[in-house]
């Protein structure tokens, strides 16, 4: 629901305020993770032409650029923990469904000074603004706490990041973000969006997708596990019983 | 270097995992145990999911029992009708444990299962041993001869039907016992990941009085054949086996052990028994710890998949 009020917003925008002329690109459109992959930066770079108004009224100083990124979106689990009989169990569990595993917010200047709260809610910039698109629950009062838990862990895990001077301007209109792709980056489709925001007001919107990808030994281990788990099973077993014979027969040598 | 576990979805140092294997292999050298219910533990702490921990340890003890299985094959110190019987229990109980499992993943609650089943464990086969050790110290140092703590004959086995004979372990019993001790340990090598020697070594010297020969041998089949067969299903029914962990368990695994072996022909046996005895109640004190103590963070998430 709200993702649609969202995408709804970004496909009118344009064509309701001042275009601000914005031109943005990526550095690259795959990252490959491999097996001794440490992690990396997207660049996010564009070109935010000023308008060329004479009346009494133009704006006046350099707008605003926030840099957003949302990884694919996935349906999580959050469960809170109760204290039963002296012991910590999971009890209530709420599903919060098509939540960005990775969300990265870089502006110009922290998102507080930027716009309202109302305006980064709405465009869902800042890691406290990600809402799942439904939850398992109807009632949103109950959700609230799960949505804030599950913000926190991916915040935790560096999953959920936020650079609140990671918009450099190079000279008056060229502007460059590193958007970072840690290790244990989910793979997916990641959008970039990028904002023009001038006195509060969100002028100018891009959007670019890349994608992250898993190559290597591990993917295919991964495939491996999930499409023949029959076979990859009796794989590690015969690995192990082949293992512990050459043990033995090493041992016996010596 | 960082290795990418594919199954455990997370960024390891291999050399910190070869060194696990190889320090839970020395210790298994050492003690004679699998040394499951020390591996599970630790690789939770180090943050591997309960339940990869638990799939993975099983190809861990595996590789570690088949080594020991055919030092005492060539023996010809395994009873292999007994070994057959417990076998046909354990495939069952593996089977009921790993559907088990995946129930209880599906319910959260895996985690808390996982964690209570070792510390009862742990604290139970601890103590008794501490307990045991001791006073075998105790009466070293008095210059008595420990006593010797003679069970009652259990009369109940020997009036079970089903009675068969066990040519190699000179027994004529009932297939019952054998058959339930057999469905318990593979249940408890699916849901807890331990080959279960602590379990099945005293109850087969107690219980069904096997000769204590015949008894080392038999009980290491056993756990290697149910091992193996937890591994299968728990890779095939819930996918939780990650092949690399298990490699590199492995290989730390079955080097530690030879130093252990060593290592314990330097030192007596309840010496050996008071260390392990110490060792296996701090990791229950720990896991007891974990689930007592008010947690920093009363959330936790798990992904579920890709959502639209």
């Amino acid at each position: 629901m709200n993702r649609l009020l969202l995408t709804i917003l970004l496909a009118v925008l344009p064509l309701s305020v001042q275009a601000q002329g914005l031109v943005a690109g990526i550095s690259q459109d795959q990252i490959q993770i491999t097996s001794n992959y440490a992690g990396s930066d997207v660049v996010v770079f564009g070109d935010v032409q000023q308008q060329t108004d004479n009346s009494e009224n133009a704006p006046v100083g350099k707008p605003d650029v926030v840099v957003v990124v949302r990884g694919q979106a996935a349906d999580m689990a959050v469960r809170r923990k109760a204290h039963v009989a002296g012991v910590w169990v999971n009890s209530t569990k709420i599903t919060l469904n098509d939540i960005p595993a990775y969300y990265f917010a870089a502006s110009t200047r922290p998102l507080s000074q930027i716009a309202s709260v109302q305006t980064l809610k709405l465009y869902q910039i800042g890691a406290a603004n990600v809402q799942p698109q439904g939850t398992s629950t109807t009632n949103s009062v109950k959700a609230e706490p799960f949505r804030r838990a599950l913000i926190a862990e991916r915040k935790r895990d560096r999953l959920y990041l936020e650079a609140p001077h990671g918009v450099e301007f190079l000279g008056t209109t060229l502007f460059r973000a590193h958007v970072p792709i840690p290790a244990g980056a989910p793979t997916g489709q990641y959008t970039v969006e990028v904002y023009v925001i001038r006195d509060g007001q969100v002028l100018d919107v891009q959007s670019t997708p890349f994608f992250v990808d898993q190559i290597g030994l591990e993917r295919d281990l991964h495939h491996f596990a999930f499409h023949w788990p029959l076979t990859y099973g009796l794989v590690t077993m015969l690995m192990a019983l082949l293992f512990g014979w050459l043990s033995s027969a090493i041992f016996r040598q010596t | 270097m960082e290795i990418y576990l594919p199954i455990a979805a997370m960024s390891v140092h291999w050399l910190v995992i070869l060194l696990m294997g190889a320090a839970v292999g020395f210790l298994s050298g050492m003690f004679g145990v699998g040394g499951g219910f020390l591996l599970t533990p630790l690789l939770i702490f180090y943050g591997i999911p309960s339940e990869v921990a638990v799939a993975t340890t099983a190809s861990h003890i595996t590789a570690s029992s088949m080594s020991g299985a055919i030092t005492q094959w060539r023996r010809r110190s395994v009873d292999m009708t007994m070994a057959t019987v417990m076998l046909i229990g354990g495939v069952v109980g593996t089977g009921f444990g790993v559907w088990l499992f995946g129930l209880l993943r599906k319910a959260g609650q895996s985690e808390i299962v996982v964690a209570g089943g070792y510390v009862i464990l742990l604290s139970t086969v601890g103590g008794l041993m501490l307990n045991e050790s001791i006073r075998t110290l105790l009466a070293a140092r008095s210059g008595q001869a420990a006593p010797v703590s003679r069970l009652q004959h259990h009369s109940w086995i020997h009036r079970l039907p089903f009675k068969m004979r066990f040519r190699q372990s000179r027994l004529y019993i009932s297939v019952l016992p054998p058959l339930l001790l057999g469905a318990f340990v593979g249940m408890l090598s699916a849901i807890l990941g331990v080959g279960g020697g602590f379990v099945i070594v005293p109850a087969m010297i107690y219980l069904l009085r096997v000769p204590t020969n015949i008894v080392m041998g038999t009980s290491l089949v056993q756990i290697l054949c149910v091992t193996a067969v937890t591994t299968v299903l728990q890779a095939a029914t819930n996918n939780n086996v990650d092949i690399l962990l298990a490699a590199l368990l492995i290989s730390g695994g079955v080097i530690g052990a030879q130093f252990g072996v060593r290592m314990a022909a330097r030192l007596r046996g309840e010496q050996l028994r008071f260390l392990l005895a110490v060792l296996v109640l701090a990791v229950g004190a720990r896991l007891l710890y974990g689930l007592v103590a008010t947690p920093i963070d009363l959330y936790s998430v798990t992904v579920l998949g890709a959502g639209q």
